[in-house]
C-alpha cells in the first residue's frame, strides 16, 4: 500500500496548499491518498477558491477526502445546520463582528459542500478528524496528558489517531500500560485482573495556511506504521493576501 | 463517617421511603443522590418534595435535564423504537403532573457535587447520558475517575450498582514533535475507585428491590445495599395513574421501564 | 390414475403438527403439496414451510379445489387443521374421502376428540400447561417493517407473560435489513426460536409479503399486544433510511450481517 499524505488548516491560504500539493507530487513513493482534516476554509473569500481547487484535484493528483473543521463546523451553525444552534465559541474567540465576517467570506452556494463532509474519517484502523472523537473543538498536543490521549483512541477503537486542532505536528506514542481492575456487584465478586493496552498513537499533522510562507504536514506509510513529518517554505509574496481573523 | 449515595429515584415513592428508613438504620451521616428522580413513575412531585425537604445534595440526571428543557434527546439515545415511544409516553405524562416550583427545583441541580476525594455525577463526568457500564475498558474507566482529580466516582445511570476498582494504572509515552527532542514520559495512577449506586426506583438487576451504596471514610469501605419494599404499591400506582401498565409489569420483574441502548457509550453529538 | 395420497393433520396446540408435516416431508422425495385450512390472512406456517422446506408447494384453499379437479400423479397432500376446528364439521371434497386422518398429539393424551376421528396418532411435544379457555390471537402485518431491538423485547415480555398466559406463539416479521425473521415460542420449552426465513431481503419500500402473528394463550391483553405491535414498526422515512444503508453495504461489497 502507497502513502498517505494527512493535513489539516489550509485555512484558505490557497498558495499553501499549492505548496503542499507540489509537495506530495515530489516524493519518492507515490502518495495514492490526501486527507484533509478539516480548516479547509477561515473568514477571507479566498477560501472559495481553496474549496474549488479541493473539489477538483489535477489527473495526477488524488481525489482529497476531506471532514469537517472549526471553521466549517462554525460556518454550518451560522447557517442553522450545525450541531448546536448558537455560535457560542465563535463569538467567544473572535467577537461578535466575526460572525458577519464568516457569514460574507463563504458563499452559500458553498455550504451545501461544506455540509456533505464526514465529522472524522476511519480508515484501516486510523481515526482521522480535525479535533478529536470528541468534538472538532478538542485540542490534542503533545503536553496532553497521557489518559485524556488513550480515551480520545479508545472511544474510536483506533490505533492511530490523526488530528489538526492544535496546528502542531507531533507524534505521540503509547507504548505500554496496565491497570488492574476488580468488580463487585450485588450477585459477584471478580478477583482482580491485569489489563495492558496495547500500542497506540496519536499525530498531529501540523497546519497547511496559517503561517505565511511555511506549511506543515504529514506522510503516513500504512505497511509500517511510520509517520514523516514535511515542512514546505514557499514564496508568500506571490498572490497570497489574508484578512487577518 | 458513613456516606449514603443514591440515584434513579424514577418517580417511585415507595421505593424512596424504603431506602431512606435503611439509611436511618444504617446510621449513614451524609446523603448524596445522584439525579433521574422523576420519569417513568407514578410520584415524580412526591420524590423531589422529599429529597428538598431532607436538603440531600443532590445533581441533576437526564429525565431532570429533559423535563425542564425540554424533550430534546435524539433517537439515538433510545435503544429502540418502541423504548422511545414508551419514554415519549413517560415524558408527556410526567410533564403534565409536574409542579412548577418541582420544575425549578429540577431546573438549578449542579452536573457533578464535590466531598474532598469524592465526585457524584449521574452518568459520566463527560456527560451525563453516558453510561459507565461494570465492562467499559479499565483504561477508559480510569480516565472517567482521573479527568474529576477525585479518588471514588459515584456515578448512577445504568440501574445496577457495582463497585470497579483500578489499581496501579500506568501508562508509558513517547513524544517526538518538530524541534523538540524525543522524550520518555511515564505515568501513574494510585487506586481509583467507580462506585455505581443503582437504582432506588427503577432496579435491573433481575430483582424488584431497590438499591443504593454506603461509603464508610473510615473503614474505606464499600456496601452495595439491596432494599425490600412494597413495589407492588407502585405498580398499582403505575396503572392507577394511567401509566402504560408494561411499566409496572418491567419494575415488578427489576427489568427497568425500558431497555437500555445497545451501545452504551455512545453520546449524542447533538 | 392413482388414488390420490392426503393426510390430514389435526392435534392440540403446540403437539408439534407443522413440525410432524415437515419431518415427513423431509422422508418423502415426491412433490409435496401443503394447506393449512384455518389459515386465511395469516398464514405463518405455511409462509414458513413455504421458504424452509425445498420440494414443497403450499396452496390457498381456492387452488386446492382446481388441484382436486386436475390433480397432478404422484403428488403428497398434507391438510393442516388448526386445534380450533370441529373435527366433524368438516365436509370433505369427494377426491379426498378415503384420505388418512394423523393425529399429533402429546403423550400421555388418551379419550380425546382426535382419539376416535384419526387412524394415527403420533406422539408429539409435552404440553407444559393446560389452558382452561385456549383463546386464538392473530394479526397480520404484512407490509410492516419492524425495528429488531423493540421486536426483541416485545418477543421477551409477550412470552414471559407481560400480556397473559402464552402457550404458543409464533411469528414472521419483516425487520429493518430486509430479512424475514421467524419466531416460535412454546410454553415450557426453553429456548424460543428466532430464524432468519430463506428469503430475499426485501429493500424496496414496504414488504409486498406475508408477516403476521398468532398467539394461543389465556387472559390475554390483546389491545396492548397490538399497540405494542404497532409501536415496534418503523415509518416510511427509517425504512427508506435502513434499506438504503443495507443497500450501500451490499454494494461495497461487504458482508451483511
Amino acid at each position: 500500500m502507497n502513502d498517505w499524505a494527512i493535513l489539516s488548516g489550509i485555512e484558505g491560504n490557497l498558495a499553501a496548499y499549492e505548496a503542499v500539493l507540489a509537495d506530495i507530487k515530489r516524493q519518492r513513493q507515490p502518495v495514492e491518498e490526501l486527507y484533509i482534516l478539516g480548516d479547509v476554509i477561515a473568514p477571507t473569500a479566498e477560501s472559495e477558491q481553496v474549496i474549488q481547487r479541493v473539489r477538483s484535484p489535477q489527473q495526477n493528483e488524488p481525489m482529497p477526502q476531506v471532514c469537517q473543521g472549526w471553521w466549517e463546523e462554525q460556518l454550518l451553525i451560522l447557517h442553522g445546520l450545525g450541531r448546536t444552534g448558537e455560535p457560542t465559541e465563535l463569538i467567544e474567540r473572535y467577537g461578535i463582528t466575526m460572525v458577519k465576517t464568516l457569514w460574507d467570506a463563504i458563499p452559500r452556494e458553498m455550504v451545501e459542500w461544506v455540509r456533505s463532509l464526514d465529522f472524522g474519517l476511519f480508515e484501516l484502523d486510523c481515526l482521522l478528524i480535525h479535533g478529536s472523537s470528541v468534538s472538532v473543538s478538542d485540542q490534542l498536543t503533545p503536553d496532553t496528558p497521557a489518559m485524556q490521549m488513550l480515551d480520545r483512541l479508545m472511544r474510536m477503537e483506533a490505533n492511530t489517531l490523526f488530528c489538526g486542532r492544535s496546528g502542531l505536528t507531533f507524534q505521540y506514542e503509547i507504548q505500554q500500560g496496565t491497570v488492574t481492575s476488580s468488580l463487585t456487584t450485588l450477585d459477584r465478586s471478580n478477583s482482580p485482573q491485569a489489563i495492558a493496552v496495547k500500542p497506540r498513537q496519536v499525530v498531529g499533522v501540523g497546519n497547511v495556511g496559517r503561517l505565511p510562507g511555511q506549511a506543515s504536514y504529514a506522510l503516513y506509510r500504512p505497511n509500517s506504521n511510520q509517520v514523516e513529518f514535511r515542512t514546505v517554505r514557499y514564496g508568500a509574496g506571490k498572490g497570497f493576501q489574508r484578512a487577518s481573523p | 463517617m458513613k456516606v449514603a449515595v443514591m440515584s434513579c429515584i424514577h418517580g417511585n415513592y415507595e421505593a424512596l421511603n424504603a431506602v431512606l428508613s435503611d439509611i436511618d438504620d444504617q446510621s449513614a451521616d451524609k446523603i448524596y443522590c445522584l439525579g433521574d428522580l422523576v420519569g417513568y413513575g407514578p410520584h415524580p412531585n412526591a420524590v423531589v418534595e422529599m429529597i428538598r425537604a431532607l436538603d440531600i445534595p443532590t445533581c441533576q440526571g437526564c429525565w431532570d435535564e429533559d423535563i425542564v428543557e425540554g424533550l430534546n434527546s435524539c433517537e439515538c439515545s433510545y435503544p429502540s423504537v418502541l423504548a422511545e415511544k414508551r419514554g415519549k409516553q413517560a415524558h408527556e405524562w410526567t410533564d403534565q403532573v409536574i409542579h412548577p416550583e418541582v420544575r425549578e427545583f429540577l431546573a438549578q441541580l449542579p452536573l457533578s457535587l464535590r466531598d474532598d476525594n469524592l465526585c457524584f455525577v449521574h452518568g459520566s463526568p463527560h456527560n451525563q447520558h453516558e453510561y459507565l457500564m461494570p465492562e467499559v475498558d479499565a483504561f477508559v474507566a480510569l480516565e472517567r475517575v482521573l479527568v474529576t482529580g477525585a479518588d471514588i466516582l459515584f456515578c448512577g445511570h445504568t440501574h445496577v450498582p457495582y463497585v470497579r476498582s483500578l489499581d496501579a494504572g500506568q501508562l508509558q509515552i513517547r513524544v517526538k514533535s518538530t524541534g523538540t527532542t524525543e522524550r520518555d514520559v511515564s505515568f501513574s495512577a494510585p487506586l481509583k475507585r467507580i462506585v455505581n449506586a443503582g437504582s432506588v426506583g427503577e432496579p435491573r438487576h433481575g430483582r424488584p428491590n431497590a438499591t443504593y451504596v454506603i461509603y464508610n471514610t473510615d473503614a474505606d469501605q464499600i456496601t452495595l445495599r439491596e432494599v425490600e419494599y412494597d413495589y407492588q404499591k407502585t405498580c398499582a400506582a403505575i396503572i392507577d395513574n394511567g401509566l402504560p401498565p408494561i411499566f409496572a409489569w418491567r419494575l415488578a420483574r427489576g427489568l427497568e421501564f425500558a431497555e437500555r441502548a445497545d451501545d452504551p457509550t455512545h453520546v449524542c453529538e447533538r | 390414475m392413482q388414488p390420490l395420497n392426503i393426510t390430514l393433520v389435526a392435534g392440540s396446540i403446540g403437539a408439534g403438527k407443522t413440525t410432524w408435516i415437515q419431518q415427513q416431508v423431509h422422508t418423502t422425495a415426491e412433490t409435496v403439496i401443503y394447506l393449512s385450512l384455518d389459515a386465511g390472512e395469516t398464514a405463518v406456517d405455511s409462509t414458513y414451510l413455504a421458504a424452509e422446506v425445498p420440494g414443497l408447494t403450499v396452496l390457498s384453499a381456492v387452488q386446492l379445489a382446481n388441484f382436486l379437479e386436475h390433480p397432478t400423479d404422484g403428488c403428497v397432500v398434507y391438510l393442516e387443521l388448526g386445534f380450533h376446528i370441529d373435527l366433524n364439521s368438516i365436509i370433505l371434497p369427494d377426491p379426498m374421502a378415503d384420505c388418512r386422518r394423523v393425529a399429533v398429539l402429546p403423550p400421555g393424551t388418551r379419550h380425546t376428540e382426535w382419539h376416535g376421528w384419526a387412524d394415527v396418532v403420533v406422539t408429539g411435544a409435552e404440553a407444559s400447561i393446560t389452558l382452561r379457555q385456549p383463546h386464538l390471537w392473530r394479526s397480520a402485518l404484512s407490509g410492516q417493517v419492524l425495528d429488531s431491538a423493540s421486536l426483541n423485547t416485545f418477543w421477551y415480555e409477550l412470552t414471559n407473560g407481560a400480556y397473559g398466559t402464552i402457550q404458543r406463539a409464533k411469528g414472521i416479521f419483516d425487520v429493518a435489513d430486509g430479512r424475514s425473521l421467524y419466531f416460535d415460542f412454546v410454553a415450557g420449552l426453553p429456548e424460543t426460536t428466532d430464524m432468519e426465513l430463506n428469503l430475499p431481503r426485501w429493500l424496496n419500500g414496504r414488504p409486498d409479503r406475508f408477516s403476521g402473528i398468532e398467539i394461543v394463550g389465556e387472559a390475554l391483553g390483546q389491545t396492548a399486544i397490538a399497540q405494542t405491535l404497532k409501536d415496534c414498526c418503523l415509518d416510511e422515512q427509517a425504512i427508506a433510511y435502513y434499506q438504503q444503508q443495507i443497500k450501500d453495504l451490499i454494494e461495497q461489497g461487504e458482508e451483511v450481517a
